[in-house]
Formats: C-alpha cells, structure tokens, sequence
C-alpha cells in the first residue's frame, strides 16, 4: 500500500498543536535555515525545482506563480488560501486542525520565498474550530519569534493576518477571496489583471492552497529532489487525497502522485461487499466522471486529464451500482447554481435552469424534449463563464448523462403535462 | 500601431485598444451588454464572445486587447454558438413583456435576440417571477424580471458619480439591483442610468408608457437650463415632449451624460399654467390684449421716454439665446437706452476672460479648488468633469477655512490647476484669481445661475461706463427717476438679493415689461406681461460657461399666441420703426462674439455692484418652487419628500 506520511506525518500519533512537540519534531527548522541561509530565490528555486503544482484544484507549477511577480514592486502578498468548499474536499481543514504550525511554518516560507513581509490566511467561516486552534498556533508562533518584526533575529519582518470567511464557495476563487478579504462583495474579478500583477489592495499577489504551501516545509527539508523523484512525467510528489463516497473506510490518505485509481479505493477499504463500482469522480465536485475502464490509470493530472476528468483538489468520490445519478446529477448542479455569485450570465442562468430541469426528473417529470436540452446546454455553458465556477456546473452531470442515460430516460413522465 | 485581421480584414490600431473597439474600424459591431466605452469592461454579460486563432476558448471581445498578427472572428459556428447560448440564457427567465416595455424598440436584448439568438426556446418551465415596479427613488422604477445584471447602473454610480448608491444585493438567479442601504436612489445624475440600461429594467417615472421610440421625432438641441450646455436630444410625440436624452459621442460638452434638472425639469413646457396672451394691467388687474396692442402700448411708453434715454432700463438676457440678446441690445441702443444689464439674481461674472479653461483642462487639472456655491448645484455635469479629474488623481478642494492653506499649497505644487467659481462673489473670485494668477497652467471656470450668462456677456448686455446696473436701476426706480424698465427672461421678485426692492421698484415704475412663460413674482407686478416660447420651441445658439457656441434646435411647436423673445423685438421694432441687423449680420456679430477672447480678470470694476448688497442672495431650489419648476406638473408630481435640492436658473 503506498500510503505515506509527509505532511500527515504525526497526526494521530502525538499533539502536533503543542508547539514545543512540533518543534521537538524538527518544525521551524526550514523557516529558520531559509531566514538565515536561503535567500528569497533559493526558496523559490526550491519549489519550482520541487515540480510542486498547486493543490487547490487547477494544479499550477507553484514556483512559475511565484516568478511571474513583478521584480520592481515590494509591496507584495502571500493569501493562504483556506476556503475549502469544493465538494468532497476535507484535506486542508484537518491541517489546519491537527498540524496547524506546519501550515503556518508553509506559509511563512510562501512569504519569505516571494519575498514578502504581509501574508494572510483566509479561513472558510464555518471551521471554527481550526480557526481557533490556528489562531493558538499563530499565538504561539509569535511568542517564539516566527511571526513579527525581525523574525528569530534576521531583520526580516513578516506580518500574519487570519480572516475568517462567511461561507461562501465562490470565495475560495482567488479573486472572489481577494475581494472578500478586502471587504467587498465575494465575486471574481475579471482577469486579466491576475493577482500576480494586480491582486489584494491592487498589489502583486501569490494565492496558495493549504496543502501547496504545507509542502514547502518537507521540500525544503528533504531537497526539490526528494520531492521530485516521486510521482509521474508531470506529477510531481505527494498528495492528500480526500477519499469519500462508497467506501468502507473513507478518510484522507496521502499517497505518491501515480498510484493507480484502483489502489485509492482499496486504500479506503473498497467497495462494501456485493457491490460494482459505477462511477468515480476524481477531482471534486467541478470534475467529471471517470468510470471502471480508468481503474488501472495512474491517479495523476496528465491521466485524469486524457480520461476527461481533473485532478482538481484530491478529492475523490466512489460511486457504486446503488447510486441514483439523477440525484446526484441534481445536487451537484444545485450546489453550483446556489453557489454561483450570479455576475455572469451563463453560470447564473445556466446554473439555474440545469437545476429547475433536474429538479423535475427528480421527480419523475422529465420531458423528452428536456434530454437535448440537457445535453446542449452543459455541453456547451462551459468555457463561457468570467470564472472556473460557471464551468464547474456541467461536468459530472454531462458524464453521467452520457454513461447511464436509462436513469435519466426513466425519469421521463410518460402522462401528458 | 498594432496589426490584426478582423473577419479577414486587416486592422491597425493603437496598442492598447480593445477588440470590442477595433471592430469598429471595419464597420463591424461586437453585441455588448456589460461593456460601455464610458465605463470599461467588466464581462459579465459574456455576449461578446469573438473567436481568435490559437485560442482553445471563446474569448470576450470586451477584455481582450489586440495584438500584433492576432486573427479574430466575430461570427462563425463557434461565435454563433457560444453567442446564441448566451442570449438563449438571458431570455430564460426574461418576462418578454415587450408589448409593454417602455425600452420596446430600443432595447438591446430585442436586438441582439433577433439577430443572434436561436429563435426557439427549449424552456419548460415557469420563469422566476420577482418585483416589477420596485420604487427605487424620486426618478427611477425598477423592473427585476427584465435586469440583465450587467451592472452599468452600479458602474455608473461607482466609477462616474462617486457615489455608490446601486449595487448588486444577493447572489445567484436571485441577485438584483438596489441601493445599498434601502434608501431612495437619489442624486444629480440618476436618469443617465434608464439610458445605460440595455433593457427596460431601470426606466424614468415621467416617460414610463408613455410613448414608443418609432412614434418620436428627435431632435439634437443643446440643454439650457444651466451654463454647461449639454448636448442633448428631445423627444417629442404629438406634439408633446416627453424626455431629453443623453448624446453618447458628446465627448466635447457634456461627456455623454445629462443631469437630471436638464433630463426631468421638462414638463414646465407643457404646462397649462403658461401664458399664451399679452397680458396688460389695466385698473389693477390683467386684461388679455393682442399683440399689436402690446407692441402699440409698449412703442408708446418706450416712445415717451425718449427724450430721456436714462429712465429707461432693460434687465436679463442670460435666459435669451444669443440671437436675441444681441437683437435686444441692439434695438436698445438705437433708441439711446443705456440702462442694461443680464444680472438679475446673485451672479456678477459670467465670463472669466482670458483664463477661461476648456472641459479637457478641467478633467486634467491635477487640483481643483471650488470656490462659492457648489457646481454640483449650479453645473451639474461640469462637476462630472471635476470627479472624472478626481478619479485620475486630481484633488478636489471645496474652500472653506480650514483647507484654504493646504489647498493654495497643493496647487502651487501642482501642474495644472483649475477654478470652478460661482460668480457671485467678485472680491472673493479676485482673491483666488490673484493668488492663483501667477500658476503658468491655470484654467477658470464660471458655473454661475443663467445658461447663456457668458452668450449675454458676449453680446454686451452689460451696463457700459456711466449707465446703470440692475441694482443700480432698482434704486433709481424706487426713487421714482425710472419710466419704462423691460424685462427679459429674469425673476428678480423671487431671485434678486433684495426682493423689497424689487417690488418697490416695480410699483414706482410705470411701465414695465416682462417676457416670461409663467406668471412669475415679478411677471405678476408688471405692466405688461408678454408670453414667450421656451428653449424647446425656438432656435439659435448659446455661449456656454466654456466659451462654445452651441445650437439651439426648436423641437416643438410653441402654444398658439406665443412669440420668441426674437420675434417680440422684431414686433417691437417695427412699433418702433427700426430697422434692425440682417439675419446674415446677427450671424457673423453672434460667431464673432462667441471667438473673441475677452481681457477681463476677475473682479473687473464692471462686474461689481453699484449698490451695497446687506442682503445675500438666498438660493432657490428645484423642488422648493422657484422659477419654472414650480410650473413642472409632472416633476411635482414625483416631489422627494426633501428635495433633489438642484437649484433653478434664474
Ligand atoms: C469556485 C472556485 C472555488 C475554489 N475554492 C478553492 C478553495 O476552497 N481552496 C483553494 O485552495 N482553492 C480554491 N480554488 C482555486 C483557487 O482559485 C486558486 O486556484 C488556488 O487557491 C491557488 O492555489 P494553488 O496554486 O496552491 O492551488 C477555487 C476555485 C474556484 C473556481
Ligand atoms: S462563473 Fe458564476 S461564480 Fe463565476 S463569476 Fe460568473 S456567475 Fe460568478
Ligand atoms: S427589456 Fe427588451 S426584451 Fe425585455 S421586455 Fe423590454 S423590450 Fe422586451
Ligand atoms: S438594471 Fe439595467 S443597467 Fe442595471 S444591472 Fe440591470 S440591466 Fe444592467
Ligand atoms: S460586453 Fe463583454 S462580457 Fe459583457
């Protein structure tokens, strides 16, 4: 079994929330080395040596975000981003729940490796408790002389603000954060400008996942090497992975990039007995179905890809022959269109109308005409949208459409109207 | 220059430019809802949708720059598809109340459904039903069903008021449009966004069902409410006119925008309370006479004094055209009156000479100090231009006594600076000229009460030398030393600093005209009341407070017995027995006055009063009742519970 324990390394062994035990396991270690040793560039050098791709669904190579700041502007941020909402995700609020000072120790590398003295984390609303367990982590940290002017002595000063979220998915968008953790309304800004030349406060600005910048601290610790021996072609390292659905021991597990589809659910201890599997969607709700012939593919974001799904953020959901995916089509589609902040016309109309139809085979009374209807339209809304949100809608909905249309064709009314 | 290929076509236009805007150069159109030139991108919409070579994705036409070599189509299969999607969207839950819909015929979403859309609708289900009439203010109505949320009535309020009022409330299908705290949208500016709107969502209480696009005549005329001058349209049906638009390419004037005395202060026009007779004090009380009567009276008493040229006064102009104003001194002069002056409420300046800044100057100035009332109040859109140079970095100082220093000291430092000056307070107006006189890039403004204050100026309707000015004319009349005072256009009764005098003045002379469309306060003391056509219902030209000749267009029949001041003078003329300048004369007089650059600086010893004014000027406002609006029945009608507080020209 190909489970291992990097940034997972600990939990549930010991209390890695007690700084002095984070610490008696090497922790701060990297943030001191790169303060004293490292120059900014050395820990970006790293991480794009590393091949680190970003985990927080759209996988892009963490040091070319970084690089694409703009050299002559100081002013910069460093948004952690702790929005967690994409369905089936659960990786980053058990971080910041049981490992908290290593996502905090990931994010002052982030910072320093940018070359920044401001970084935020923006905490989804409703993890209150990892909110205040974090909010310990942070206290602690700035006792010990992690956080603040003239960190641990080198002159560099580095500034940590926590904001807490008022849920909403749109604001785990990166620009739908930014404009939240700026106190306006939680909706994307069109882009370009990306954040990188114009983001918080109009400022240059790197968004990473949780997870992402947790990586940094093993990178560091163990070499861009270490990290990049492991994994595919262009699937590099470790990766939690948030395994849901119909399994008997669902949970998160971190595994090598590459491990085969078919090993994830055995991992998660299989199907429960008697059953088949139907479908699996691989990357989050925004992701679209892979189905039993992709059992052997390698569990990687090039494989996902050819097999027409995502990686997204890890997040993986088992769907067996039990599964009514009317249903599941219809909450799917439903959590987008609540979700959808309703600037742009096809995800908020779009959205909107897939779930007024769904909703009606729901309940048995579909039409025959509503079956084209379905298939042109989330065939194509996707592509159309300001935001990734509005694209999101119509994956998993148009696989199964497409895989099992006798559900949806009995859900037909057969009486008129 | 950056070169591209638009559906096959080369193009070459500056870096920089948007596709949505190089299209233009070949005649093409992009279909854009969110997108505004004067507003920018923000793509929402996503019905802009183009097609570039190398682009796996449809791209927006209203974000995306040209670039050299890049190859667009703006239709084809992919175009067509995406772009039909999208409108096949909107319409989802769109009512479709065309038949009912004021913005029917003139609406975007009509237009694009026509030639972009499918043309057939899959949907099967009820459309979402939400709020229909929402009152939203004092101006505007809200129809929820029939918003787009393409958000340029939020983007207006942001980015050219400054004052963020509409926004966008809740999210989803559900989102709408409303202000941000509840209260009613209320500010100078609120009807530009029922022009904004592409569809019928946000329309005007005083045009709702009131009319169809193709069942108006338009005409392009300028606004002369205030000195400004906005280029404007006037919609009229049968006779009626029933609203003023925006003109979009008036970069030069009103940048596109109108405020909403010059876009809802209209209805006085139609009022039943104008005055469509002579009227002719006769034992106390009026009797409607002809006009041949008016002008045999009126030839007499002026006849009478003429052996005493100096008991004889003429006072306003600011509200006549320049046509008139130059024909009223003209015919003055030649029967030896030398007693005139426009001045009839608190302005003293229209004109500031050689200082006089164009709108661009304004919107470039890096400070700006305002001194006296607020343009806001006075020039509306001229304050647009102050928030346009505020928005790109200019500072904005509003003098009282605390920021004077910090202000003197910012525009010193400052590479260009502008005064916005009201024109009443000419020892306060000389104040800043000379401490600002030495900045090399100093531009002036005068935003004062008349809308062709400066046409007036121009054409010298100023008292020359030893003559007399109004206050100076007031006095003497209430000495009893005045015979005949004549009065165009003006209300001093309710607008000169010192009403008692007036009423005075008026009882101690023994004839006096008035010009007016309404029985005025002063009208009501006259001797002869004459009524006269609107700024709608003539045509000519006006000098505005940036020193522009603009057309005036008649867009309507005046009522039956109604003359135009300039027909009033000709009238009088010939009871006179004058000959008056040729068409073709007044013309040239008229373009020449309007290039001529005059030397005065402020604080010119012509423009201070004669008499000692204890009394300061109280300010009238638009819903208070002053002037004309008090006569606008449909804009009474929609009376804020306190006022837009827009003061009226005297
Ligand atoms: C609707 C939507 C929701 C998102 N939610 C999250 C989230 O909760 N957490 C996250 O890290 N990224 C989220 N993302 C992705 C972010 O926009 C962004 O790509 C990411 O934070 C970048 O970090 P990374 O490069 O480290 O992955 C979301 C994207 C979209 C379109
Ligand atoms: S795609 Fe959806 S969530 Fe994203 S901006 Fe458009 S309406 Fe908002
Ligand atoms: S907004 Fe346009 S499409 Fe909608 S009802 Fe009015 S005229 Fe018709
Ligand atoms: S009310 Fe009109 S201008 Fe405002 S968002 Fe809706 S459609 Fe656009
Ligand atoms: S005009 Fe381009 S998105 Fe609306």
């Amino acid at each position: 079994m190909p489970v291992t324990k990097v940034l997972t390394a600990g939990i549930g062994e010991c209390d890695l929330r007690d700084i002095a035990v984070y610490r008696q396991r090497g922790g701060y270690v990297q943030l001191h080395r790169a303060l004293t040793t490292m120059k900014s560039t050395d820990v970006l050098d790293a991480a794009e040596k590393s091949g680190l791709r970003g985990r927080g669904g759209a996988g892009f190579p963490t040091g070319k975000k970084w690089s694409f700041l703009p050299g002559q502007i100081p002013t910069r941020y460093l948004v952690c981003n702790c929005d967690e909402a994409e369905p089936g995700t659960f990786k980053d609020h058990m971080l910041l729940e049981e490992t908290p000072h290593l996502v905090l120790e990931g994010i002052l590398l982030g910072a320093y490796g940018i070359g920044s003295h401001h970084a935020f984390i923006y905490i989804r609303g409703e993890f209150k408790r990892g909110y205040e367990i974090f909010m310990k982590a942070v206290a602690d940290a700035r006792a010990a002389g992690f956080i603040g002017k003239n960190v641990l002595g080198t002159g560099y000063d580095l500034e940590l603000t926590v904001h807490r979220g008022a849920g909403a998915y749109i604001c785990g968008e990166e620009t739908g954060l930014l404009n939240s953790l700026e106190g306006k309304r939680g909706e994307p800004r069109l882009k370009p400008p990306f954040p990188a030349i114009a983001g918080l406060y109009g400022m240059p600005t790197v968004v990473n996942n949780v997870e992402t910048l947790a990586y940094l601290v093993p990178i560091l610790a163990n070499g861009p090497e270490w990290f990049s021996a492991v994994g595919t072609e262009r699937s590099k390292g470790y990766k939690i992975i948030s395994i849901s659905g119909h399994v008997q021991k669902p949970g998160n597990y971190e595994v090598p990039l590459g491990t085969p589809v078919r090993e994830l659910i055995e991992i998660a201890g299989g199907l429960f007995p008697g059953r088949t599997l139907a479908a699996i969607q691989p990357g989050g709700g925004s992701s679209a179905c892979i189905f039993p012939e992709n059992l052997d593919d390698p569990y990687d974001y090039e494989s996902l890809a050819k097999a027409g799904s995502m990686l997204g953020s890890g997040a993986f959901l088992v769907l067996d022959d039990r599964t009514d995916f009317v249903q599941a089509a219809y909450n799917m589609v439903r959590f987008f269109a609540h979700e959808s902040c309703g600037q742009c016309t096809p995800c908020r109309e779009g959205g909107h109308w897939l779930e007024t139809v769904l909703h009606r085979f729901v309940q048995g009374r579909g039409l025959h005409s509503d079956l084209e209807m379905l298939h042109r339209v989330s065939g194509t809304i996707t592509g159309l949208n300001l935001c990734a949100l509005g694209d999101s809608i119509e994956p998993f909905l148009k696989s199964v459409l497409k895989r099992f249309p006798e559900q949806f064709e009995a859900r037909i009314q057969t009486v008129a109207v | 220059m950056v070169n591209l290929t638009i559906d096959g076509v080369p193009v070459s236009v500056p870096k920089g430019t948007l596709l949505v805007e190089a299209v233009k150069k070949i005649q093409q159109e992009i279909p854009v809802y969110c997108y505004h030139p004067k507003l920018g991108p923000a793509g929402l919409c996503r019905v802009c949708l183009v097609d570039i070579e190398g682009m796996p994705k449809l791209q927006i036409g209203c974000n995306t720059p040209v670039a050299e070599g890049m190859v667009v189509r703006t239709r084809g299969e992919k175009v067509d598809t995406g772009r039909a999607m999208v409108l096949e969207l909107l319409l989802v839950n769109h009512p479709l109340d065309c038949p009912i819909c004021d913005k029917g015929g003139e609406c975007d979403l009509q237009d694009y459904a026509m030639a972009y859309a499918r043309g057939t609708s899959d949907v099967a289900d009820a459309k979402t039903s939400k709020p229909k009439g929402v009152d939203l203010g004092p101006t505007i109505v809200l129809d929820e069903e029939r918003c787009v949320v393409c958000q340029r009535c939020v983007r207006f309020d942001e980015l050219i008021v400054g004052d963020q009022q509409l926004v966008l409330k809740d999210r989803g299908h559900k989102d709408m449009i409303a202000t941000a705290t509840g209260e009613p949208y209320r500010h100078h500016f609120t009807g530009n966004v029922t022009e904004l709107c592409p569809v019928g969502a946000l329309t005007s209480k005083t045009y709702r069902f009131k009319s169809r696009p193709w069942d108006l005549t338009r005409t392009q005329t300028s606004c002369t409410q205030c000195s400004v001058g906005c280029r404007m349209n006037a919609d009229v049906r049968g006779g009626t006119l029933l609203r003023t638009m925006s003109v979009e390419s008036d970069d030069a004037i009103s940048d596109g925008w109108l405020c909403d005395r010059g876009r809802y202060n209209i209805g006085y026009v139609d009022s039943p309370e104008r005055i469509t007779q002579p009227l002719y004090r006769k034992d106390g009380s009026f009797v409607q006479i002809s006009w041949d009567d008016a002008f045999a009276l009126w030839a007499k008493a002026l006849h009478d004094a003429k052996s005493a040229p100096e008991s004889v006064g003429v006072i306003g102009g600011g509200r006549l055209l320049n046509e008139e104003a130059y024909l009223l001194g003209t015919l003055m002069r030649a029967i030896g009156v030398r007693n005139i002056d426009w001045r009839a409420g608190v302005q003293r300046q229209a004109t500031p000479g050689r200082f006089s800044g164009t709108l661009e100057q304004l919107e470039s100035a890096n400070v700006i100090l305002v001194i006296g009332a607020s343009p806001a109040e006075t020039a509306p859109v001229l304050d647009l231009r102050i928030r346009k140079a505020v928005r790109h970095g200019g500072r904005r100082f509003d003098i009282d006594a605390q920021n004077e220093t910090a202000a003197l000291m910012a525009a010193r430092d400052a590479r260009s600076v502008a005064l916005v000056w009201d024109g009443s307070d000419v020892a306060l107006g000389a104040r800043f000229h000379e401490l600002l006189s030495g900045h090399a890039s100093l531009s002036t403004f005068i935003a004062g009460e008349q809308g062709n204050a400066r046409g007036a100026e121009a054409l010298g309707l100023l008292p020359r030398d030893t003559s007399l000015d109004t206050a100076a004319m007031l006095d003497a009349a209430r000495a009893g030393t005045m015979r005949v005072l004549n009065l165009f256009g003006v209300n001093p009764a309710l607008n000169f600093s010192d009403p008692a005098l007036v009423a005075e003045a008026m009882r101690a002379t023994p004839f006096s005209v008035v010009t007016e469309l309404f029985m005025t306060e002063t009208a009501k003391q006259a001797t002869l009341v004459l009524p006269v056509r609107s700024a709608f219902e003539k045509s000519g030209t006006i000098i505005n407070a940036t020193g522009e000749l603009l057309p005036v267009e008649a867009a309507l029949e005046a009522p039956v017995g109604v003359l135009s001041d300039l027909e009033v003078l000709i009238g009088l003329a010939q009871a006179l027995d004058i000959a008056l300048p040729t068409e073709e004369e007044v013309r040239r007089t008229v373009i020449a006055a309007a290039a001529q650059r005059s030397d005065d600086a402020f604080g010119d010893a012509r423009y201070v009063w004669s008499q000692k004014q204890a009394v300061q000027a109280q300010r009238r406002h638009l819903f208070a009742g002053g002037g004309t609006s008090a006569h606008d029945v449909r804009i009474a009608a929609l009376r804020p519970a306190d006022s837009l507080a827009i003061p009226v020209g005297v």
